[in-house]
C-alpha cells in the first residue's frame, strides 16, 4: 500500500513571526519545521502502512527554498521518502493553486490513501485538501479521528459536532486527520541519522508539467484584502460568591448554551 | 564547530520534547525521592532505541574480544560523543542527577566490564548494563580515601585457593543503594608483606544478595537527590575468579589502577557537559526573569548589576560551549584529550557551573532561594560537580603535574 502524506514545512510558532507588509502573506525566510498538525497524519499513515506487508509512506511538500527540514523530521520518523516542490514561481500560491501542485506531485507516487491534515497551523484555510481530492478525482473524508484500511476500502470515524459518523468509502481516497488523534511517535536516534540519506526527490513547476500562470501570485484567485488587529478580548465577569457561586455559574453556561 | 549540525539539532530537539513530557513533570517526585530516577532512564532508552543500539555494539564489541582485535579506539567520523552529550546536557536543564545515575550505570560500571571483562564476563554482566535491564555501580571511593583512592585503598581481597575473600567498606557510591552489578576494586592480600599502598588493585563484579554483601540506604544529600547515593560493605564476600575482571591478576592493560584512570577522560568530558546544561538553562531562566521582574517600574534588567550577572553567564556558557565543541570535533577526528586537557576542561566548567547558578541564585532574590523557581535545585546539584570525577584540587595537580614534567 503506498500511504502519501500531505506535510506543511511552516516557521517556527515559538519564534517570533511576521507578515509581508504588501503581500500580507507569512514571512517565510528561515528555517521551516514540520508543522506540528502534520505529525499526525503522519503517525496515522505508518501505523497502517505498519499492517499491510509491503507498504510505503512518502511524503509530498511544497515550500521555497528547497527546504528540507520538516522532511526531514517526518523521514526521521519513518516515511520512506519524500517529493518537494519548490519554485520561485510559487511564491503567493492561495489555497487553490497550491493544491494544483501538490495533486500533480501526489499522482507521481500513485497512492492508495493520501492522508493530510485538516487544517495548517499558519495559514488555517482548510480548504486544501478537498481541492486536493477533487483535482485527483478521489473521494475525500474530513475530519477523521480513526482510520482503517479493510481491504479496498477505507473506514473512517468523522468527528462531528454531535459525535461521530461512521464512512467507508472506496480506495484511493483523500482523508484528512484531527489533531490529537494518535500520539506521534518519537524518532528515534537511528531514524534520525537515517533520515538524512532519505530520498527526496525535488521537483520544479517545469518538472510537474504545470503552467506557471495557473500558479504563485499570477495564478490566485484569492488574495488578503487586509489585516486588522485582534479585537482585545473585554474583561470577564467576575463571579464573587455569596452562597449562589455555583447557581450563577451554571446560569451564565446556560446563558451562553455551553450546558 | 561552532554550532551542532542539523542531525544533532534533531536529535536535540527530539531529547527536549522527551524531558519536557517525562522529566519536567517528574523532577518534584525525583528530586524527593518519590521516584527512583531508572524507570525514567529506561523509558528513554526504549523511546529513543538506544537499548536496541546498545545490543548492536555489544556484538560489535564482545565479536572484537572474541577475535582478539584491539578495542575500538576513536576514529575519523566517530559521531558517538555528540549523541552522548546532546541527552547530557538536555537532561541536565533540570535533573542532573539522572545523568549522574545513567552515567555510572552505563559508562562507567557496563564500560569497565566491557573494556576488562573476558567475553564471558562481558556477557554475564556487560549486555544488561548497556541496555539498562540491570543497574550498575562502580565502587572505588573509601571512607578513608577519595581523592587518594588507590593507594589509600584499605579494601582487600584475600588470596585463598583459587578464590578471594574480599572485606572492606566503599561510601559515596551512585547507585550503591540500588546496583544489581557491582564494580568494585580492591588491593590485593597475597600474603606478602608488600606495603599497602603499593599492592595490585583488582577489580571485581560483586552483586546484589550475595552472602556478605551489603548495600545502605541513600545518603541524604545538599543536592543531586535524584541520583541514589551510597555505602557498600564487605564481610567475606567469598568469589571465585570468574568474579575477577578479565580472570587474571596479571592483566595485560595494566591491571585495576589503570582501569580506574582510563576512565577519567570521558567522565571529566561528561561532567562538562553536565555543566553546559546547568549553565543554559540558568541563563534562560535568568534572562526571563531579568525581563518580568519589575522594580522602580522597570525591569531589573535594566539595572547594571543585573546586566553584569546576564553577562558573566553568557560569558560562561559560551566558554563552556567551546570545549564541549572541542571535545567533540576531536572526538570526529579521531582523537581524544589527554588528561591534562580534560582536567583542565572539568576544572573550568564545574567552577562555571556553580557560578552562574549561585549567582542565578542572587539574581532571583527570595524567589531564587525558593524550590518553586529551580535555580536553587541546579545551584544545589552544580556544586558536586566541583566533588566527583576528581575534586577540583585534583584537577589542578594533573593539570600542573602535565606542565611541569613536560
Ligand atoms: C554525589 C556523589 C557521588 C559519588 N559517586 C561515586 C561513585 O559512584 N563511585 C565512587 O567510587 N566514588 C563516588 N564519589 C566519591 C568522589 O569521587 C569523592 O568524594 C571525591 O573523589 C573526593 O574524595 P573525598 O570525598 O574522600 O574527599 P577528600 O579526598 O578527603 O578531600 C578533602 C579535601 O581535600 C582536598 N585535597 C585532596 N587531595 C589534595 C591534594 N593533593 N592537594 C590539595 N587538596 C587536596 C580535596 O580537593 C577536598 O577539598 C561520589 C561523590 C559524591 C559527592
Amino acid at each position: 500500500m503506498n500511504v502519501v502524506v500531505c506535510v506543511k514545512q511552516i516557521p517556527d510558532p515559538a519564534a517570533p513571526s511576521s507578515l509581508d507588509p504588501t503581500t500580507h502573506n507569512l514571512v517565510r525566510t528561515g528555517k521551516l519545521i514540520l508543522d506540528d498538525s502534520d505529525s499526525y497524519g503522519v503517525e496515522m499513515a505508518l501505523q497502517l502502512a505498519g499492517q499491510v506487508e509491503g507498504s510505503e509512506v512518502t511524503l509530498v511538500s511544497m515550500a521555497p527554498g528547497g527546504e528540507v527540514s520538516g522532511l526531514r523530521t517526518a523521514l526521521a520518523m519513518g516515511a520512506a521518502k519524500a517529493i518537494l516542490v519548490s519554485d520561485d514561481a510559487l511564491a503567493g500560491s492561495d489555497a487553490l493553486g497550491t493544491a494544483k501542485v501538490l495533486a500533480a506531485a501526489i499522482r507521481r507516487a500513485q497512492p492508495d490513501l493520501v492522508l493530510a491534515a485538516t487544517e495548517s497551523t499558519d495559514g488555517y484555510t482548510g480548504t486544501l485538501p478537498v481541492q486536493v481530492a477533487e483535482l485527483l478525482g478521489m473521494p475525500s473524508v474530513t475530519f477523521a479521528k480513526s482510520v482503517a484500511v479493510e481491504g479496498s476500502k477505507v473506514v473512517v470515524e468523522r468527528q462531528t459536532e454531535a459525535g461521530y459518523d461512521e464512512v467507508e468509502c472506496p480506495l484511493p481516497a483523500v482523508v484528512t486527520v484531527t489533531a490529537g488523534v494518535v500520539e506521534p511517535r518519537y524518532p528515534s536516534f537511528k531514524g534520525i541519522m537515517a533520515a538524512k540519506s532519505k530520498p527526496v526527490d525535488t521537483l520544479t513547476i517545469s518538472d510537474l508539467g504545470i503552467d506557471p500562470s495557473e500558479v504563485g501570485a499570477t495564478g490566485a484567485r484569492q488574495g488578503i484584502v487586509q489585516v486588522a488587529e485582534a479585537e482585545a478580548r473585554s474583561a470577564g465577569e467576575k463571579v464573587v460568591d455569596e452562597g449562589d457561586g455555583a447557581q450563577r455559574i451554571v446560569a451564565f453556561l446556560e446563558q451562553i448554551k455551553v450546558i | 564547530m561552532f554550532q551542532w549540525t542539523d542531525e544533532q539539532q534533531a536529535i536535540r530537539d527530539a531529547v527536549r520534547r522527551f524531558v519536557a513530557e517525562e522529566i519536567e513533570p517528574h523532577v518534584e517526585e525525583l528530586e524527593h525521592g518519590d521516584m527512583a530516577p531508572y524507570d525514567v532512564m529506561r523509558k528513554m532508552y526504549a523511546t529513543f532505541g538506544l537499548d536496541q543500539a546498545a545490543r548492536a555494539g555489544f556484538r560489535q564489541m564482545l565479536d572484537r574480544k572474541q577475535s582478539g582485535d584491539a578495542p575500538r579506539s576513536r576514529r575519523p567520523g566517530d559521531s558517538r560523543a555528540a549523541m552522548t552529550l546532546i541527552p547530557i546536557i538536555e537532561i541536565c536543564h533540570h535533573c542532573p542527577g539522572i545523568v549522574t545515575a545513567l552515567g555510572v550505570s552505563t559508562g562507567l560500571a557496563g564500560g569497565t566490564i566491557m573494556k576488562r571483562g573476558t567475553p564471558a564476563q562481558m556477557e554475564r554482566w556487560g549486555l544488561d548494563l548497556l541496555t539498562l535491564d540491570k543497574i550498575g555501580a562502580w565502587a572505588i571511593t573509601e571512607p578513608d580515601s577519595g581523592s587518594d583512592a588507590l593507594g589509600g585503598m584499605k579494601t582487600s581481597a584475600r588470596r585463598d585457593g583459587d578464590e578471594y575473600v574480599i572485606n572492606g567498606n566503599k561510601t559515596f557510591i551512585t547507585n550503591g543503594p540500588y546496583a544489581d552489578t557491582v564494580v568494585l576494586y580492591a588491593k590485593l592480600d597475597d600474603g606478602s608483606d608488600t606495603p599497602v599502598r603499593d599492592r595490585r588493585v583488582l577489580t571485581f563484579v560483586l552483586e546484589r544478595g550475595m552472602e556478605g554483601f551489603e548495600q545502605s540506604k541513600p545518603f541524604r544529600k545538599m543536592g543531586l537527590h535524584s541520583s541514589p547515593t551510597g555505602e557498600l560493605f564487605c564481610t567475606d564476600v567469598r568469589v571465585g575468579r570468574d568474579r575477577l575482571l578479565g580472570e587474571t591478576e596479571d592483566e595485560p592493560g595494566g591491571g585495576g589502577r589503570q582501569s580506574a584512570k582510563d576512565n577519567f577522560v570521558t567522565e571529566r568530558a561528561g561532567v562538562a557537559a553536565m555543566a553546559l546544561g546547568v549553565i543554559e538553562q540558568c541563563l534562560k531562566l535568568s534572562v526571563a526573569y531579568a525581563r518580568d521582574r519589575l522594580l522602580w517600574g522597570k525591569p531589573i534588567g535594566d539595572f547594571q548589576l543585573i546586566q553584569l550577572k546576564l553577562a558573566r553567564m553568557e560569558v560562561a556558557r559560551l566558554n563552556v560551549e567551546n570545549l564541549v565543541f572541542r571535545h567533540i570535533e576531536m572526538s570526529e577526528a579521531g582523537q581524544s584529550l589527554t588528561l591534562a586537557e580534560a582536567s583542565a576542561m572539568k576544572l573550568y566548567s564545574a567552577q562555571a557551573a556553580t557560578e552562574v547558578a549561585m549567582d542565578a541564585v542572587q539574581l532571583f532574590g527570595g524567589n531564587g532561594y525558593m524550590s518553586e523557581f529551580r535555580v536553587e535545585q541546579l545551584a544545589r546539584d552544580a556544586k558536586v560537580f566541583q566533588i566527583y570525577a576528581g575534586t577540583d584540587e585534583i584537577q589542578v595537580t594533573h593539570i600542573a603535574r602535565d606542565l611541569l614534567g613536560r
